[in-house]
């Protein structure tokens, strides 16, 4: 074989390699990220759409919880990964508006992640224990301002830990954080058993995660963040009570790549969310355990989640609740 | 409705095939997942998830309570076999059941296990069926000052797992707790002892630090000195376990089998610091004191009730509360709420039929698991016939591909490696690793339970004596104390004795 020959056989596999690498996205499985563990909500909902998802994508999608630090670690490993749209996150309110507002000593920042959709929303409620004589706002409000109040969280940067303090502000405690104690435990479950034991007073969260308490009569709902009722929670709603900025205060999951994640990715992602959201099963499964579908294309949740992160950041900036060294 | 009615009711709706086989081939999934290292129990559990979404809510259930409960027990397997727990739960096990094995007796240990595991498993049910409205309601008292005085009292075990030195037992504890403060702090959020590094921020990962601790070690020492086995009998025999064997240990099974119950009725606690807690009762009570740690069949009896007695319990708060006592119940909980059922008081009332056929399905996993783990005995013995120039490496490979699968996370495989030459160091100098154990489980629940205290107290100190359960607490670990101090120093004076008559 000559010199020659082997150049163009070389040249030959060369262009080979280019025309697959502009061939038609995806060419082979993605791995999909789940930064919390599994059995979590996050989890859950993943574990959910990748059904449908798979189905409409055409290759498999490889699910990987990568867990700690509230969703960090995981998160960390797509921010380094190649934006080649074959890493991509499944993101949560609290690991990418909440904690990014909260947290200066995060490894990363909103700008390192380009969304490619929201395709959940979760309602937050705010639920007292019924023994305590709490049945409106308006009496926590009375409670907060007469001291001893406390409420309970899944830990430091989680959005119960900002809802709480968020909620009370909202009804005119100037310093929430200073009227009312913050008691980190660790995990949603353990949030919840707190104000059920009467560790906390009351405690604000994702409503999925309190409508089994709801249901039983152990917890009482005294507020709904959304502007439309809640469908088993007997509480008044933003609307209700005046306060639309309280509609910032949702859950949601979305996809999210690497920030150079290219437009045609993105828009390959749009179509494909399009199709799968539209999976009958899905829509069940997922309003059963109490979550609302709305799906965003690529723009609209990057600017839904950039106005999220801009509402918290002002009010953690606020309360001088930022977490530094 | 009556409880005949109910019962009925119940056993309608478990009464067919397909739960049956569910439960079966949920046992037999658990008990494998739980024998490969780094899989665990929990693992297992999220795997098996999806599968029960399509199902009746019952039979999904079921198939999932059988893979937790094959789950705790083929932990056991591996822990015997090789040194290497299969789930942080069956840690305790490893303590008498790896001697064992080296002395040939594996399947001794594997077939006390199982019994162990089958007896507690049925009193952890029964517990469940006759006590859990008053279990609950006494797990519901347990506040942040409460938990803080039970880990303080679980903290004594250390005194039993420390061997012949309680120095010694107490230096690798504190390096267990000093390990334990990496990653955030609780309460402000900042980073402890993580040098920047973002996969310091979540701690060390429980699993690499306990396959590190005692696995790795193990092969540590055989790339040392490759011929230092060579003599020892290490096949299984023909030694299986006797019902007079069964008959020895059958208090500490039944009080490993409470401790569990109790442990696991209360959310939070899981099921390792239960078989760690049951195995340091058992040998404090034993005629054979000395011999534990060195191949005591009572020792694995007791490790192993007191992980399977968690069991059925956690099911307690699960069922009557609605609150999930652990990572395994809080994954079984979604199965419930995709079927729409809520677990909480109103589900005996609105979904009774479930919870009986729940009930009955519970008492046919015990019978379940035993045959099924006889079968995965007499299948996974072969290991210990495997001369160990060839499965020492095999079980690095294991390790390897084990602590890698928890968290997708390379460096949680160094974790590993670093926790090996710690262990490996801490063996060479005869320094016991499960008191390392038990202070990383229980430090960080210790620290939060008191800072949760703190906070909801205003600093207010009185709030740890704030109930009769603080006060029982205080009192046991008060004379659990004063027990240890004094039994140390007789031995100090019965050492000195001997040596003024030699």
């Amino acid at each position: 074989m000559t010199l020659k020959t082997i150049f163009t056989v070389g040249a030959f596999a060369a262009g080979l390699t280019a025309t697959a690498a502009l061939a038609e996205y995806p060419e082979r499985p993605i791995n999909m990220i789940i930064p919390y563990g599994a059995g979590g909500a996050t989890d859950i909902s993943a574990r959910t759409i990748a059904e449908p998802l798979g189905t409409a994508v055409g290759k498999p999608l490889v699910m990987a919880n990568v867990t700690g630090a509230g969703g960090a670690t995981g998160s960390v490993a797509v921010q380094n990964a190649s934006p080649d749209g074959y890493t991509m996150l499944f993101a949560r309110v609290g690991s990418h508006s909440v904690s990014p507002a909260m947290k200066a000593t995060l490894p990363y920042t909103l700008d390192d992640f380009r969304f490619v959709t929201v395709y959940e929303i979760n309602p937050v409620a705010c639920a007292v224990n019924p023994s305590s004589g709490i049945e409106s706002m308006e009496d926590l409000v009375a409670k907060v301002k007469e001291g001893g109040v406390t409420y309970s969280s899944s830990g430091v940067g989680s959005l119960l830990h900002l809802a709480g303090a968020m909620v009370l502000r909202e009804f005119g405690i100037e310093d929430p954080l200073e009227a009312a104690t913050h008691i980190p435990l660790k995990g949603g479950g353990a949030a919840a058993t707190a104000v059920l034991n009467g560790t906390a007073t009351f405690i604000c969260t994702n409503s999925s995660a309190l409508a089994s308490f709801v249901a039983n009569e152990q917890l009482n709902p005294i507020l709904v963040t959304t502007a439309e009722p809640v469908p088993g929670f007997d509480a008044p709603t933003s609307a209700d009570v005046g306060k639309p900025q309280l509609e910032q205060l949702v859950g949601w999951t979305g996809i999210a790549g690497p920030a150079g994640l290219p437009d045609d990715v993105a828009a390959k992602w749009g179509e494909w969310m399009a199709t799968a959201t539209k999976d009958e099963d899905f829509l069940t499964k997922m309003t059963e355990r109490g979550s609302v579908i709305e799906l965003m294309s690529p723009e609209e949740a990057n600017e839904f989640i950039e106005t999220q992160y801009n509402t918290f950041r002002k009010l953690v900036d606020e309360l001088g609740m930022r977490v530094e060294g | 409705m009556s409880f005949i009615d109910s019962l009925l009711a119940g056993l309608a709706l478990v009464g067919n095939i397909e739960a049956f086989l569910a439960l079966g081939a949920g046992v037999a999934i658990g008990v494998i997942g739980g024998a490969i290292p780094g899989m665990s129990a929990t693992m297992a559990v999220a795997l098996t998830l999806p599968f029960t979404f399509a199902m009746q809510p019952i039979t999904g259930i079921l198939l999932l309570l059988g893979v937790y409960k094959g789950g705790i027990f083929g932990g056991s397997i591996p822990a015997i076999l090789i040194k290497t727990p299969g789930t942080p739960a069956s840690s305790a096990t490893i303590l008498d059941g790896y001697p064992m094995a080296e002395r040939g007796e594996a399947g001794r240990a594997l077939g006390m296990a199982l019994w162990a595991s089958c007896t507690a498993d049925l009193i952890s049910n029964l517990a469940l069926i006759v006590f859990a409205g008053w279990l609950a309601s006494f797990a519901l008292n347990f506040g942040p000052p409460e938990f803080f005085t039970l880990i303080l009292f679980s903290l004594t075990i250390i005194a039993g797992v420390s061997g012949d030195s309680l120095l010694r037992g107490a230096l690798s504890a504190v390096l267990g707790l000093l390990l334990a403060t990496i990653g955030l702090d609780l309460v402000y959020g900042t980073n402890r002892f993580t040098f920047g590094s973002p996969d310091m921020m979540g701690g060390l990962n429980f699993i690499a630090v306990l396959i590190g601790l005692f696995a790795i070690p193990e092969i540590l020492a055989m790339a040392w000195n490759p011929t230092a086995h060579l003599g020892k009998t290490r096949s299984l025999g023909n030694k299986w376990v006797t019902f007079a064997d069964y008959r020895r240990c059958f208090r500490s099974i039944v009080r490993g089998s409470m401790i569990g119950v109790f442990l696991g009725s209360i959310p939070g606690i899981g099921a390792a610091p239960s078989a760690f807690l049951s195995y340091s009762e058992a040998r404090r009570k034993s005629k054979n004191k000395a011999n534990f740690g060195k191949g005591e069949v009572e020792g694995v009896a007791a490790s192993e009730a007191g992980n399977n007695g968690v069991a059925g319990a956690t099911l307690i708060p699960l069922l009557a509360l609605g609150v999930p006592g652990d990572v395994i119940t809080a994954i079984i909980i979604g199965a419930f709420m995709v079927h729409g059922l809520q677990p909480g008081p109103m589900m005996f009332v609105l979904n009774v039929d479930i919870i009986y056929g729940l009930f009955i399905g519970l008492i046919v996993s015990s019978i379940f698991l035993f045959f099924i783990g006889t079968a995965a005995i007499r299948g996974f013995k072969y290991v210990a016939d495997i001369p160990k120039r060839l499965l020492i490496p095999s079980v690095l490979v294991l390790c390897i591909y084990g602590v890698f699968a928890v968290n997708n996370n390379i460096f949680d495989v160094g974790v590993m490696f670093a926790m090996g030459w710690v262990g490996y160091f801490m063996m060479r100098y005869h320094i016991p690793a499960a008191p390392f154990l038990i202070a990383f489980i229980l430090g960080p629940l210790l620290e939060d339970n008191f800072r949760q205290s703190m906070l909801m107290s205003g600093n207010d100190w009185m709030v740890l004596f704030r109930g009769p359960i603080t006060w029982f607490f205080w009192t046991v670990t008060i004379i659990t104390v004063v027990a240890i101090i004094r039994a140390g120093y007789r031995a100090a004076r019965n050492i000195g004795a001997n040596r003024l008559k030699g």
